[in-house]
């Protein structure tokens, strides 16, 4: 047997070996995540008889133009931007105060570490249970604290302009350990001889923040708000726990509206479409988001 | 962000005794602010633990006005907990969401392993495409898919199982990213070396591959843990036996209560759900930190 063959048996090996290896994954991804994106595709473009249910005529876009034209699928498009854009403001820079923070071992770092990781193993269900009473306008303990302190009342849920902020913030309250932990992680890789050396070029606490720790945790922001962006997108069970999508549809997002027209409307073909358009968004927002944080 | 003070070169005490004084005064000034901070944090579920042993009128009447009753029960009861072990059934609710969650974490593991083993470690042709494919499911969100999934579920025959609950959510695209990284990020010369020594592809998997991957795996097993243990909507979808339906969900039902929410009943039952789930988090969190430096996210 000559080398060359030995090395192709091992190769022929060696992919036969990956290809079982990657079976269960493979049948997994298919069935539970490509078939039903097919199937959300193939729906999305399908126009439906209202009375007979039967599919009418070829391909065409008579769901998407059909949502567009609706008022509330506009806001339900708006309101996702507006839950993604908040939680990764929210979300990433006081993960990082939190991490560099937690990192300095300081008295009282342990506590707060706690705490935060106390908060992402509260469910959803109980994050928006304990919430909505914790906000409850007429009797709620934040609006008894606000009153203690001589402060106005604020309505919270019930107001359509604070509802959507105060679901956001419970969501980032459970949410924020996560990018906490991946900025640790990424602040063990940065060498402690890069912090002596700026404290000896006498440079102050913001710009060595600013100007060496940021820049140096780059790989890490990227997945953090990667990851921050996908669960500003996804927040549905805090939307029907908390609100059911009002007051006055201020609260509901592209996935509710989806869960909507199809639960509520009968109505799959536009639910499907909202679904596509909610899939778009968020590969456009990925690639964004890589070409900003890859240019800078 | 306060930074120690350079003291430089001291030549008496006083000054050093004076500037060791003002680090020590700003020290206790950061932990007063660090524990407000992480007072603040914990609020919710400490609220959550003391409310759980109030009635459902004294949540509502003692939150009004703010007193020390707010915070902690006047006239403890367990009341709550034995209405939820009796009347609601949430003991069983609670074991079926446990059967679901772990069963759900286990299979991830398994599958996230094998295929970031293969898209890490192996060499075969289209590796990367199928990789990228496998990509393309994180951007998937399975709320917007709950219809098809239903539709497939169905298909399976598997409405209304446990499987029909975990299996949709095993097949974690972030998961096998992040086996991937990880067996990547291992040094190649212990791999070269098993070859050298004619371990085979499985052997070199078992002995090299994994014991590398520990932290990774742990960190695995902390966020399927939380994302299964709060899936709330798919079972409420797929789930029609109330025997088998999680508490997740059966616990959002003591709020549709005909006249008012049971909150005495849901704060229990939050406390019970979430204590376990805050243990498991503060054992595995220093592998998470781990994994996610060893995998370089690179």
């Amino acid at each position: 047997m000559t080398a060359k063959t030995a090395r192709g048996g091992r190769r022929r090996r060696e992919a036969i070996t990956a290809g079982l290896m990657l079976a269960p994954a493979f049948i997994g991804v298919v069935l539970f995540q490509y078939l039903p994106l097919a199937d959300v595709l193939s729906t999305s473009l399908r126009r439906v008889d209202p009375f007979t249910r039967a599919p009418v005529g070829g391909p065409s876009l008579t769901n998407y133009s059909e949502i567009l034209a609706d008022p509330d699928f506009r806001r339900a498009l708006l309101n996702t931007a507006l839950y993604i854009a908040i939680t990764i403001c929210l979300e990433i820079p006081v993960a990082l105060i939190l991490a560099i923070t937690v990192n300095q071992r300081l008295p009282g770092s342990r506590a707060l570490r706690a705490a935060v990781i106390a908060a992402m193993a509260a469910s959803e269900t109980v994050g928006a249970l304990v919430w909505s009473q914790m906000y409850e306008s007429a009797f709620g303990i934040l609006n008894s604290t606000l009153a203690a302190l001589h402060l106005p009342q604020q309505p919270f849920l019930t107001s359509e302009h604070q509802a959507l902020a105060a679901i956001t913030v419970m969501s980032v309250w459970r949410g924020v350990g996560l990018p906490m932990l991946i900025f640790l992680g990424g602040l063990q890789l940065i060498p402690q001889e890069v912090y002596e050396a700026a404290k000896v070029d006498g440079v102050g606490p913001l710009r060595t923040l600013l100007q060496i720790t940021v820049p140096l945790l780059k790989p890490s922001l990227v997945v953090a708000a990667f990851m921050s962006m996908l669960s500003g997108a996804r927040i549905f069970t805090p939307i029907s726990v908390m609100t059911d999508g009002g007051p006055n549809g201020s609260t509901g997002n592209l996935i509710y509206y989806s869960y909507q027209q199809a639960f509520s409307f009968q109505a799959f073909g536009p639910a499907a479409a909202a679904a596509v358009v909610m899939l778009l968004l968020l590969v456009v927002l990925s690639v964004a988001q890589a070409r900003i944080l890859r240019s800078e | 962000m306060l930074v120690k003070h350079e003291t430089g070169a001291i030549r008496t005490a006083v000054p050093a005794a004076r500037a060791r004084r003002r680090r020590r005064t700003a020290r206790s000034a950061q932990s007063v602010v660090l524990s407000v901070v992480a007072f603040l944090f914990a609020f919710p579920i400490l609220w959550m633990f003391t409310s759980a042993f109030k009635g459902t009128k004294a949540v509502v009447e003692d939150a009004f006005p703010l007193t020390w009753k707010s915070f902690v029960p006047a006239h403890p009861t367990m009341a709550n907990l034995a209405r939820l072990f009796t009347d609601l059934h949430f003991g069983r609710d609670f074991v079926n969401t446990l059967i679901v969650s772990v069963a759900q974490v286990a299979l991830t593991l398994v599958v996230a392993t094998l295929a970031g083993y293969a898209f890490g470690r192996l060499r075969f042709r289209g590796r990367d495409v199928l990789f990228a494919a496998t990509l393309l499911g994180a951007f998937v969100p399975v709320e917007a898919m709950v219809i098809p999934m239903y539709g497939v579920a169905k298909h399976l025959g598997l409405l209304s199982t446990y499987p029909g609950i975990f299996l949709p959510f095993a097949f974690s695209p972030f998961a096998i990213y992040l086996m991937r990284q990880s067996f990547r990020s291992l040094p190649d010369e212990t791999f070269e070396a098993a070859k050298l020594d004619g371990a085979g592809i499985l052997r070199t998997f078992w002995h090299v591959g994994l014991p590398g991957v520990i932290p990774a795996l742990a960190s695995l097993v902390l966020i399927q843990f939380i994302n299964s243990w709060s899936n709330f909507f798919w079972p409420l979808i797929a789930m029609q036996d109330p025997a088998k339906q999680v508490a997740q969900v059966t616990m959002a039902g003591y709020a549709d209560n005909a006249n008012t929410p049971l909150y005495g009943e849901i704060f229990a039952a939050s406390t019970l759900l979430t204590v376990p789930l805050v243990f498991l988090a503060l054992g595995l969190q220093r592998y998470y930190v781990a994994g996610m430096a060893s995998s370089g996210l690179k």
